[in-house]
């Protein structure tokens, strides 16, 4: 069972409500879900929709075909009947949104109940209960889900993996200027000051927040510092201050297209290469990118630990698909406890001697260098203990997708049936070398939401392993990879080279 | 006893008038600090310029930081640790270029910093470029015609931007102890703008026209009457009549950010 529905209307009308109520539920129940949002840079009008797709095993994304579509305008009907299945359903008309959400919960045979203990969490309860009660009346039962059993699942974005990753290692203190797609961490943070004894600072801009966030760490402070990639290009040179001077501070950047202001609401993994680069001279860094909110949590606490331990600049890559898209998980994320490292002592951004002033004398300009580039060889040493790559499917498959970050989910979901392996990275920097064995010698498929496979050059310039153009499955308009249409293409690769 | 001092032999130029404020500034803090415990309650913040040197020649902790991020960066080890006191150190490319949006919010936020801008009217260690408050028609390799713009008045610019202390003085060492102890007793932040000439690159006489407005009838809590003071000299034009006030302008209590915005 694989079941996708579409709420779509305009900002405003409620189409995130009313799937996250759905979706609740359903997790509740036992099913596994993940939903998505497409929405536009507005705040009120446009068309905004969400795809939520349920079933009996676990399920990390959308497909293009949908079996239910909720319109909330006439808009929504106009635009996605394509997508819709030869016996799919079209729920329409003009009805205040919680009436959809009555008839949906009745097709689906759900208790009416369920609905009711949600509407319950919800501001105008009295006038949506009446409203969600005659949705429920005027529909049938039109979809048989299958059995399940409660499996204790717990239901969360992207965001909120990060935030709580953060959280769970001691976060002191969080900066961000507001930028989509990495906002969502700031406000969920924001929340959880009083409960948590954090504390989440919005200053005049991304420069003052990655050098406020400097001065916090070198006095004491756990910080992080968040922002997507126009902001991280003003946060450089502050990166290049962490590395030069040896500050600890972990950067959460939420990938959205560029170049430039490039597409506010979207998503992509165009910044692969920036946070490897970004920042003038030679020193140490981290970069790892997540592929679900459990990943979240844990490389969110390997973080702190290593850039506290190391004293580095440490880069968390999501994206706008990643942050603002929910799962449905069970397994609990292994938190990495770190130690507080820093406290005042004198700090320059000029090459130093022992005593913190700047210098210019050669032997210790040397000396500096050779101590950095000293300490990118303990870092590799050290990330050897941690899970810096997954691999899924058949191992022996002479067939293999690589891939990173949040196209993850995607992949899993399209190769269920297929007979091919899946190498999964998630340390960037340092680049776990031995996967060198799982990619020589095989069929390679390159899966990316970027249009030049820039995880392909980074392999080709870490390990020597080459992929060719024909063998990259590219994304670039600005939306994620969808299970049905990403397994056709796996297939068709996989096929031409049989 | 600490010592305040490093074994770093200072390059600014022989009679420079940073050694003026490096003077100042140490003898106040050799006053307030007289146990290595009590240093560590201490901290400095310097930029980019040759006003930064100040930090090699000053034992505390801190930071040398990057060009313009003084602010920024001493708000964040205040927001960290509020009881640091806290000093930073400025030129005016630093303050009025490069960190601008820093230096007006930082006005806004009134984080308890005490702030010297050592305003020498030129990019100096760049050897000798024009600043944002340089005067019409000075030349120099750069600007071969001379520059058009007029200079900003910063006095105005804090005022304007809800700063809780101004002061300008010039780089003497009895002025500096003066402002610096009149702004640690100040709760909040302290803008303390130094004349601070050049020899080399802009060696502009202000000494004989310079009067304190603590010596005359000011009254520093008014707005309008430190309106109307940061209105006498324009950064611009000098002539025999030119009267520079120096002093405080302006001191008004106001909520402190890290009290009002911290855990």
């Amino acid at each position: 069972m694989r079941l996708n529905i579409l709420f779509g209307g305009k900002a405003g009308q409620g189409p995130n409500i009313l799937t996250h109520i759905l979706g609740q539920t359903l997790v509740k129940r036992g099913y596994y879900v993940f939903y998505s949002r497409d929405y536009q840079s507005l705040i009120r009008g446009g068309h905004n929709f969400n795809v939520l797709t349920a079933s009996n095993e676990p399920v990390y994304s959308n497909d293009f075909e949908i079996d239910i579509i909720v319109a909330l305008d006439e808009n929504t009907k106009k635009i996605h009947e394509k997508e819709l299945k030869k016996d799919g359903i079209i729920l329409s008309g003009k009805y205040e949104n919680m009436h959809f959400a009555g008839r949906v919960f009745k097709i689906l045979g759900l208790d009416f109940e369920l609905l009711k203990e949600e509407l319950k969490k919800l501001r105008g309860f009295d006038n949506n209960l009446i409203e969600a009660e005659r949705g429920y009346e005027s529909e049938d039962r039109k979809i048989i889900l299958n059995k399940t059993e409660k499996k204790g699942l717990y239901f969360i974005n992207g965001s909120q993996g990060i935030s709580d990753g953060a959280i769970k290692s001691g976060l002191d203190i969080y900066y961000a200027y507001p930028m989509t797609p990495a906002t969502p961490v700031l406000s969920e943070l924001a929340g959880k000051q009083n409960e948590e004894n954090i504390l989440v600072l919005e200053l005049e801009n991304e420069i003052a927040v990655v050098n406020a966030g400097i001065g916090s760490s070198i006095a004491g402070a756990k910080v992080m510092v968040g922002t997507s990639g126009g902001g991280f290009d003003l946060m450089t040179e502050g990166l290049s201050l962490c590395g030069g001077a040896e500050v600890p501070l972990v950067f959460y950047l939420a990938q959205r297209p560029g170049p430039s202001t490039g597409v506010a609401t979207y998503t992509s993994q165009g910044d692969l290469k920036m946070a490897l680069n970004a920042g003038h001279g030679e020193f140490p860094r981290m970069v790892v990118a997540p592929g679900d909110p459990k990943e979240a949590q844990e490389l969110t606490s390997q973080a702190f630990y290593f850039s506290q331990k190391f004293k580095i600049p440490f880069i968390i890559l999501s994206d706008k698909h990643l942050s603002e898209s929910f799962y449905s998980l069970k397994e609990e994320p292994i938190i990495t406890k770190s130690e507080k490292t820093t406290k005042l002592i004198r700090y320059n951004s000029y090459e130093q001697d022992e005593t913190g002033a700047a210098t210019e004398n050669a032997d210790i300009i040397k000396k500096d260098i050779l101590d950095r580039l000293k300490k990118k060889l303990e870092i590799e040493k050290e990330a050897l203990k941690f899970e810096m790559y997954n691999v899924y499917g058949n191992k022996e498959s002479k067939n293999v997708i690589v891939s990173w970050g949040s196209t993850k989910g995607a992949i899993l979901d399209a190769i269920k049936c297929v007979n091919v392996c899946f190498l999964q990275i998630k340390y960037l920097e340092p680049f776990p070398k031995e996967v060198k064995k799982f990619l020589e010698g095989k069929n390679l498929i390159l899966v990316e939401n970027n249009s030049t496979g820039q995880l392909a050059d980074i392999i080709g310039e870490k390990i020597g392993v080459l992929i060719e153009d024909d063998e990259r499955i590219l994304r670039f308009d600005g939306r994620p990879f969808l299970a049905d249409e990403l397994k056709k293409e796996i297939e068709r690769r996989i096929n031409d080279k049989s | 006893m600490t010592n305040l001092n490093t074994s770093i032999m200072p390059t600014w130029c022989p009679g420079c008038n940073n050694f003026q404020i490096l003077a100042g500034v140490k003898k106040v803090l050799n006053e307030k600090i007289k146990t290595d415990d009590e240093k560590e309650k201490w901290a400095i913040v310097a930029g980019i310029g040759c006003h930064a040197k100040i930090f090699d020649y000053t034992n505390l902790n801190g930071i040398n930081t990057l060009h313009g991020r003084v602010l920024p960066t001493c708000l964040g080890m205040k927001i960290a640790n509020p009881k640091l006191n806290v000093l930073g150190f400025s030129g005016d490319g630093d303050a009025y270029a490069e960190g601008m949006e820093h230096l007006i919010h930082m006005a806004r936020y009134n984080s308890n910093i005490k702030y010297f801008v050592h305003n020498n009217q030129v990019f100096a260690l760049t050897v000798g470029q024009p600043t944002p408050t340089t005067e019409i028609g000075f030349k120099d390799k750069t600007t071969p015609r001379g520059v058009k713009i007029s200079p900003l008045n910063p006095i105005k610019l804090m005022l304007a931007s809800g700063a809780s202390f101004v002061a300008r003085v010039y780089s003497d060492v009895k002025q500096i102890e003066y402002v610096l102890k009149e702004a640690l007793n100040h709760k909040g932040f302290a803008f303390i703008e130094v004349l601070n000439p050049c020899l080399i690159f802009h060696n502009q006489n202000y000494k004989n026209k310079i009067y304190f407005l603590q010596e005359e009838r000011h009254d520093k809590n008014n707005f309008e009457e430190a309106w109307k003071k940061a209105q006498e000299f324009d950064y611009n034009s000098i002539d025999d009549k030119t009267k520079i006030p120096m002093g405080i302008f302006y001191q008004v209590e106001k909520p402190v950010f890290e009290e009002v915005v911290g855990k």
